[in-house]
């Protein structure tokens, strides 16, 4: 059995030599690197199915590593924490992580954020008829996770595509910020609404035209998010 | 000196007047005689060439001597004081008359000059004191530049300005004025000016907007009431501005030495959490892995363990976050906030460690919005919190309230423990204090004095309220936020 392929990167041996024993007990397979160049230079000989990575790393330090992954891939990234601020969750979500730990952490903590992560949605329904979006610009194809807005063309990393394909599902309706994140993060989430404040902001600049007048990905205050489809009449 | 150098330069001025009225004298006598009205002309325009370019002496002099001679020399009978026609007197008392009236309106117009001259003269000195007081060089004490640039100006001997904010004395000059000192501090302390005849002194007080800031001692004050109230205007703003660059300073060096500080922090609170990680790390996966269960002895011990590095992570994170606000030298970030959203966000950050446990919310509906720093207030609520979790047993609920009244929103945590004797109330906010009472401590006595440091860097305060036996309840104020409601 083949839990998937993790690359942790830390600067500090210790936790490298720890994370290497226990994950590769739960058969993941483990490949480590001590630095944020090291790590992507890893990333762009293998393929990985997660990334584990330090914050706080000399050189070029985690969010800015996080940002150069994002940029030319749409691996789960679970960003590594000392501070538990804040301030610090936001920066690692919007570097493009999609889910952080704070150290110390409990390694079935960790373990059950990492089984969220990669835990893929059943494929979801594609009734949605996507066409009258294509007629305003906005071509979302889910299969290849590709969208091109006014031949702006991005790609989705799992947890958006997830939480966009949710939403499209249902459309015109609003769904409730806990729902959503038990959805799409598993059930033992449902407060965490800063994850959704930022996946949403992502998404937008992918989806919408115009990311600060959002048209099709709305927030309810109070109440949740709605994706509003537009419809021939 | 001056003054002899003066009388002389009179001297021969008057002389050389009369030595004009002489000359005229001589010439209508004895080489082209004249009749009386020509030389009556002769003498008038003589006073009047004199009174141009002389001064009110020599001409007033001259006026007398040509009378005098006119009268002697061409008046019948000539060669006598004496005046036999009366129409004869008119013609004298004329030419004195004219010559007397010609000689005061040249010295007033004179005068006049010469004071237009002087103060066009003050009026550039002072431009050019206020653009050497604009381009002063700020790694240089500003007031030592000021008296500088004053005595180099002005040409003054000496200078010395007193600068009563931090109560210094500045000078600019070769000896030193005895007594100054405390003639300076007087002046500024009573804003009167007074004057020494002696040492021909002048020491007025600064002041700016009604307040005295400083004084300055002048010698030798040649400068008009004008230029030296202007002079004192540029000395006051100078002043001023060199204590709000002082001031800005010191600003600047209380955030650089913040922000060292809390890199410093965040670098302590890496090299400490690093080794935890993987302590930690390797004590709850042996802990929780089913397929390899530990004996039960092992277990135990991998417990011991998983709590130490638990106590230590918490202690060094409690640590931290007191040296952070400790002295109340932090900036709070204030926005305007709900206090039910601050009591849910807290509420959530606990989560973890409130299992079990009946967390009772009671918020009023129509709470007023606060002014506060979201993160420390959220952190507050979790350190009482945590508190109530530790000193209460196993099972019991905890509620937490929110009120307003009185113009702020107070926000307590009640618990349902033994209580805290009244001896111990007015300690338990202590740094590194914790209750005699209970045996089983997991607490780091740092809880409760961020908490405090926290509520009193807002301007408010917080209590508890307990008996043995009937819980605690631990209360803090926020401010609302009507004022700031911009």
């Amino acid at each position: 059995m083949n839990g998937g392929r993790i690359l942790v990167i830390d600067d500090d041996p210790q936790i490298r030599r720890a994370m290497r024993t226990a994950l590769t007990a739960r058969d993941y397979q483990v490949t480590d690197a001590r630095r944020g160049e090291e790590g992507l230079e890893k990333l762009r000989s293998a393929m990985f199915d997660l990334v584990l990575l330090d914050m706080n790393m000399p050189g070029m330090g985690g969010l800015e590593t996080c940002r150069l992954i994002r940029s030319g891939s749409e691996v789960a990234i679970i960003m590594l924490t000392v501070n538990n601020t804040e301030k610090d969750k936001v920066s690692a979500l919007d570097a493009g992580a999609d889910d952080y730990v704070t150290k110390p952490f409990s390694m079935p903590e960790l373990l059950a954020r990492i089984r969220a992560t990669l835990r893929r949605l059943p494929q979801p329904p594609t009734s949605a008829d996507l066409g009258e979006l294509k007629s305003q610009g906005v071509e979302i194809d889910l299969p290849s996770r590709q969208i091109t807005v006014r031949e702006r063309i991005s790609h989705l990393t799992a947890k958006e595509f997830d939480l966009l394909s949710y939403l499209l599902a249902r459309p015109n309706k609003t769904i409730p910020h806990r729902e959503l994140l038990q959805a799409v993060w598993g059930p033992d989430y449902g407060d965490e609404l800063e994850y959704l404040r930022v996946f949403v902001n992502r998404l937008r600049k992918k989806i919408e035209p115009n990311p600060a007048q959002p048209e099709f990905l709305l927030t309810d205050a109070w109440a949740g998010y709605r994706f509003h489809l537009p419809t021939r009449d | 000196m001056p003054f002899a150098k003066q009388l002389i330069r009179v001297v021969t001025r008057v002389f050389a007047a009369l030595l004009l009225v002489a000359a005229i004298t001589f010439i209508f006598v004895r080489i082209v005689p004249v009749n009386a009205t020509t030389s009556g002309f002769f003498y008038l325009v003589a006073v009047l060439l004199i009174a141009t370019t002389g001064g009110l002496v020599e001409s007033t002099i001259a006026s007398v001597a040509a009378m005098l001679c006119f009268n002697y020399f061409f008046l019948p009978p000539v060669g006598t004081f004496t005046i036999a026609d009366p129409q004869n007197w008119v013609a004298l008392f004329a030419l004195l008359a004219t010559s007397l009236i010609a000689s005061q309106l040249s010295a007033r117009a004179k005068r006049r000059t010469q004071e237009a001259f002087d103060r066009q003269h003050e009026i550039e000195k002072l431009y050019s004191l206020s653009r050497a007081l604009l381009l002063t060089d700020t790694t240089r004490p500003m007031p030592q530049q000021i008296v500088q640039q004053i005595a180099q100006t002005f040409s003054f001997p000496a200078v010395a300005l007193y600068e009563r904010h931090n109560d210094l004395i500045y000078r600019a000059a070769e000896d030193e004025i005895p007594g100054i000192d405390v003639k300076l501090r007087d002046a500024a302390l009573r804003s009167t000016v007074s004057f020494d005849r002696n040492s021909g002194l002048t020491i007025t007080p600064i002041r700016l907007g009604g307040q005295p800031i400083g004084s300055l001692a002048i010698p030798d004050l040649s400068l008009s009431d004008a230029a030296l109230q202007s002079l004192l205007n540029l000395v006051a703003i100078g002043l001023e501005r060199a204590l709000s660059q002082e001031a800005l300073n010191r600003a600047e060096v209380a955030r650089q030495s913040e922000e060292l500080k809390s890199t410093l922090l965040d670098a302590i609170a890496h090299e400490f959490k690093t080794p935890l990680t993987s302590i930690k790390a390797v004590t709850t996966d042996l802990l929780s892995d089913p397929a390899h269960d530990l004996p039960k002895y092992q277990r135990e011990l991998v417990s011991i363990a998983d709590e130490g590095t638990d106590r230590l992570s918490k202690l060094v994170t409690d640590a931290i976050e007191l040296a952070r606000i400790e002295g109340g030298k932090f900036r709070l970030k204030r926005e305007i906030h709900f206090p039910s959203s601050l009591v849910s966000a807290a509420v959530r950050q606990m989560k973890p460690f409130t299992e079990g446990r009946g967390i009772n919310v009671s918020a009023a509906d129509d709470l007023p919005l606060v002014w506060v720093d979201a993160g420390l207030i959220q952190m507050v609520i979790t350190h009482l919190l945590d508190n109530a979790l530790k000193y209460s047993p196993p099972g019991t609920p905890i509620s937490i309230g929110a009120r307003s009244g009185d113009g702020r929103v107070t926000i307590c945590v009640a618990d349902q423990g033994p209580g805290i004797p009244d001896l111990e109330q007015s300690r338990i906010f202590d740094k590194f204090y914790r209750g005699k009472s209970d045996q089983n401590l997991k607490g780091t006595g740092m809880g409760l004095a961020i908490a405090r440091e926290i509520i009193r860097a807002h301007g408010e305060e917080i209590w508890v309220t307990s008996k043995p036996g009937q819980g605690a309840e631990f209360c803090f104020s926020l401010p609302v936020a009507e004022d700031h409601n911009a």
